[in-house]
């Protein structure tokens, strides 16, 4: 087995009486994308920042590469990092800002110009290498911090909510634009977002934090459809929770919940008889809010998305009576143990 | 950008408050006449301040400039100015950066104490340097004024540094260091270049003030080191001739031409503003 990039024992960080960051154990796979994902306040920005050295645990260990690097300083770490606001020197060109890490690093002016270059091509801004920073574009900006950063040839690319400035269209370029960057020169890379939908996409490893814990990691694939818990679950857009009547609970998605009229046969779903309480059109669904009785004889409140080009059955609305079935196949089911509250934002 | 919406802002100042737009325009008449009134009278042929003058000559520059006294006293004022500026910045900026980069408690604290030369009559602060340090310590009396004036300057270097400061984004050391620089390289490539506009500004003001300072250096005068506005206000007291006049008109002078190169260089706004663009 081969040595992790990164990998954190037992880490916390306290800041007085609050708890960022609680005895955390992580590993960053090899050439891998992981993302640290969660609400703001969950501990993963300051779990990067102690990644890149800017924060010193106040407990427990950071190995890069094996070697512990607890109390190694940030220059020392040789890692990319790209910051939310990008932290682009105003005062030096696209060229000089890419060319800052090799400079450091007392790497010869030619080769320093030849890297910076190298860098800008791969992001596709070479062309604008004599501009300031504030004469570029948000999406620009992003990709000359993305250059810069890899101009270090870093042992991982940290990535703190790289995306969050750009508008929604940029996001989704800039997705696909990171892969690729990320196949093509075979780095680590561990980014933060709180957006589940980027981690998604873009993760080869997720890993989800709450208060300062993890409590879910895996592939997307793995962890997508079955969440661990009723955090997860929300977080991951399970709009819908069910208690089963044998003690078990479960989590649905609006988009498998199916509407259909009230004497339909169950098959072998979990069926559930509702009232339709609103019906607002979405283009391509219409979300059905619906009051109903779970198995325990509890009142719950149910989102569904209904197709109308491959749902069965009458256009649901507002009044009407309905059977609500959920497959037993798109059941996830959650553990159980209730949710501890949601601690203080602020800190993410 | 800023002078063109600054204008603007005048405009509309005097269309929809023209009270105090009136006011306004009042305060700089008040202020500018009586300063045009001095600069005529300079040029006058004859020998008394008077206006308007009789003729026009140059002959009082002509005397100001030979006139050993002021001459001398100019190049003290130049020396302690500058000394005093240099001094402040080197105190008031790593004070800045503690105050606001820095994990210190009380920082307010300290940011008031640094600012406190701002309330302190100067007269006060004269005398107490002229007694502690002059009668008490018995330091020599340019050294007393180059630590008055160091410290009267230190609210500038605080806060005009401070502003462009606040303005740049910690995150700029940060990549820096995580780029590869020590501390001390990301201070310098970094966070100084950040800090040049107000390190202009807070240079700027400083000369000026402490050029133009009066109480201080009245009260810590001797007959070897007095500064040019202590000198000028001894002349004036004897006899009232146009000479001062002229002394006065080269003073204002230089000041418009540093004004004028400052905002060449790096412009008002940012200046005053301190502002990073």
């Amino acid at each position: 087995m081969t040595t992790p990039a990164a990998e954190l024992i037992g880490v916390s960080q306290r800041f007085g009486s609050f708890t960022a960051v609680d005895a955390i154990d992580l590993q960053i796979p090899r050439g891998r994308l992981t993302t640290l994902l969660g609400p703001s306040g969950c501990g993963k920005t300051t779990t990067l920042r102690m990644l890149a050295g800017y924060s010193a645990p106040t407990s427990g260990r950071i190995l890069i590469e094996g070697d512990d690097a607890t109390r190694t300083p940030p220059e020392k770490r040789n890692l990319g990092m790209v910051f939310q606001s990008y932290a682009l020197f105003p005062h030096l060109t696209v060229a000089d800002n890419v060319a800052y890490g090799p400079k450091m690093r007392r790497v010869p002016a030619p080769e320093r110009r030849l890297r910076a270059n190298e860098a800008l091509e791969l992001v596709g801004l070479a062309h604008l290498a004599d501009r300031k920073p504030k004469q570029l574009s948000g999406g620009q900006q992003q990709r000359v911090a993305l250059a810069r950063a890899i101009a270090i040839r870093p042992r991982l690319l940290l990535l703190d909510e790289p995306l969050s400035n750009l508008d929604a269209r940029l996001r989704v370029q800039m997705r696909a634009e990171i892969r690729r960057i990320q196949s093509e020169t075979g780095l680590t890379i561990v980014l933060v977002t709180h957006d589940q939908d980027e981690a998604l996409e873009m993760s080869d490893e997720m890993v989800l934090m709450r208060s300062g814990k993890i409590v879910q990691s895996g592939a997307p694939r793995d962890v997508f459809p079955a969440p661990a818990d009723r955090f997860v679950a929300e977080f991951l857009g399970y709009e819908n929770f069910l208690a089963l009547g044998d003690g078990r609970q479960a989590a649905v998605r609006p988009e498998h919940l199916r509407v259909v009229p009230l004497d339909t046969p169950a098959d072998g779903a979990v069926a559930l008889d509702a009232v339709v309480r609103d019906v607002a059109y979405r283009g391509v669904d219409l979300l059905v809010t619906l009051d109903a009785t779970d198995a325990t004889g509890a009142a719950v409140r149910l989102l569904a998305d209904h197709r109308a080009d491959t749902a069965t059955g009458p256009t649901p609305s507002a009044g009407d009576r309905v059977r609500i079935l959920a497959p037993e196949a798109r059941l996830a089911l959650l553990d159980p143990t209730p949710i501890p509250a949601t601690p203080t934002e602020g800190i993410s | 950008m800023s002078q063109v919406l600054s204008q603007a802002g005048k405009r509309s100042l005097r269309l929809r408050h023209p009270v105090a737009g009136t006011l306004a325009v009042a305060g700089y008449v008040v202020m500018i006449v009586p300063i045009l009134f001095v600069v005529a009278t300079s040029f006058t042929a004859g020998s008394t301040l008077r206006f308007p003058p009789d003729g026009f000559s140059l002959r009082w520059f002509a005397e100001a400039a030979a006139y050993t006294p002021f001459v001398e006293a100019l190049v003290s004022s130049l020396q302690l100015a500058v000394l005093a500026t240099g001094l402040a910045l080197l105190l008031g900026v790593p004070v800045t950066l503690a105050i606001h980069r820095g994990r210190i408690p009380g920082k307010e604290l300290l940011e008031g104490l640094f600012l406190s030369p701002l309330v302190v009559p100067e007269l006060v602060v004269g005398l107490a340097l002229y007694q502690q340090l002059m009668i008490g310590l018995g330091l020599n009396n340019f050294s007393t004024l180059l630590l008055g004036h160091t410290a009267l300057l230190l609210p500038y270097a605080v806060r005009v540094t401070g502003a462009s400061l606040a303005l740049a984004d910690p995150a700029l050391e940060e990549a820096a260091r995580g780029l590869g620089a020590s501390p001390l390289r990301a201070f310098v490539t970094v966070t100084l270049p950040m800090l040049r506009p107000g390190l202009i500004s807070a240079g700027l003001l400083g000369f000026v003030t402490s050029f133009n300072n009066v109480p201080l250096s009245l009260l810590l005068q001797t007959r070897d080191f007095r500064t040019l506005p202590v000198t000028m206000l001894d002349y004036v007291q004897q006899s009232y001739d146009p000479m001062v006049a002229a002394a006065s008109t080269i003073v204002l002078a230089a000041t418009v031409v540093v004004a004028v190169v400052a905002e060449r260089t790096v412009g008002f706004a940012k200046i005053f503003g301190g502002i990073n663009r």
